[in-house]
């Protein structure tokens, strides 16, 4: 019910530097994220506001197109890849992805029993398009970890069965 | 003069995809899959349900000394007017000879 908005409402906080209001639920991070009782719905632990005219601004800056990344975009970007170990940027939530791809780095992170954000394209498309070109890469999922990319759906699935995600993994979460 | 500009209009995305990738890459081996059915009814690919998905597998001795992002990133770059276009997504492998093992 009002779980999710009031989590949200309690706790909405700007990232600092933000050019638009970036609203992280500070709801207490479960350090194992798969230990989390399956039939708990978790709310989206990233809240992009959608209604506010300040957002609307930036969707007008994002749309200003093929002239390059707004900086305002960036230095958003730069803040939220870097205030996480692990983001993924992804097509729908954990709880529901909305893409095959985008559903499968969240099995194989929620396998590793890593803490990772999440942050919904489809939710925002000035962070859709914005993230196209902040990543060079033009699909999702996108995962970055320790504030780098580290790739997309077939990347992350290769790291994994050689091991190479679950040692970068390990080295950002002890870094 | 093989007249490309006047064909490529009646190409298939995947001919035109194979070019791109063939002689950018100097690709020694290079299967393209469509595998939009798959992926009908998804939805971002309402209106198109045709050529949106491929699974590409292309071995280049241009990825040598390269990391799987910058090659991934080659291929993504070639293909920047399909992607423009209608291609919704294409799942990668990129190797070299050497590591496909032929």
């Amino acid at each position: 019910m009002a779980a999710a908005a009031s989590a949200s409402a309690a706790a909405i906080s700007t990232l600092p530097g933000a050019s638009f209001p970036l609203h992280i639920s500070a709801r207490p991070q479960p350090a194992r994220v798969s230990a989390l009782p399956r039939t708990r719905a978790s709310p989206p632990t990233w809240r992009l506001s959608v209604g506010s005219p300040r957002a609307r601004s930036v969707r007008c800056l994002a749309a200003g197109g093929g002239g390059g990344l707004a900086p305002e975009m960036r230095a958003t970007l730069d803040k939220v890849v870097g205030s996480h170990k692990v983001v993924l940027f992804m097509k729908g939530t954990k709880d529901f992805p909305q893409c095959g791809f985008s559903h499968t780095v969240v099995q194989i992170l929620r396998s590793l029993d890593v803490p990772f954000e999440t942050l919904d394209v489809l939710a925002n498309e000035a962070l859709r398009q914005g993230l196209k070109e902040y990543s060079s890469w033009p699909t999702f999922p996108q995962l970055y970890i320790d504030g780098e990319f580290f790739g997309g759906c077939d990347i992350t699935v290769e790291a994994y069965k050689s091991g190479e995600l679950q040692e970068t993994l390990e080295k950002a979460m002890c870094s | 003069m093989m007249g490309s500009r006047a064909t490529s209009a009646v190409l298939s995305r995947a001919a035109r995809m194979r070019q791109k990738l063939l002689s950018s890459l100097e690709a020694s081996a290079l299967d393209t899959e469509d595998v939009s059915y798959q992926h009908a009814g998804h939805t971002a690919v309402k209106e198109n349900t045709n050529e949106t998905h491929f699974n590409i597998r292309v071995i280049s001795p241009k990825f040598e000394g390269q990391s799987l992002v910058k090659r991934h990133r080659m291929v993504y770059d070639l293909l920047t007017d399909e992607l423009n276009s209608g291609l919704h997504a294409i799942s990668i492998v990129a190797k070299t000879s050497k590591e496909s093992g032929s």
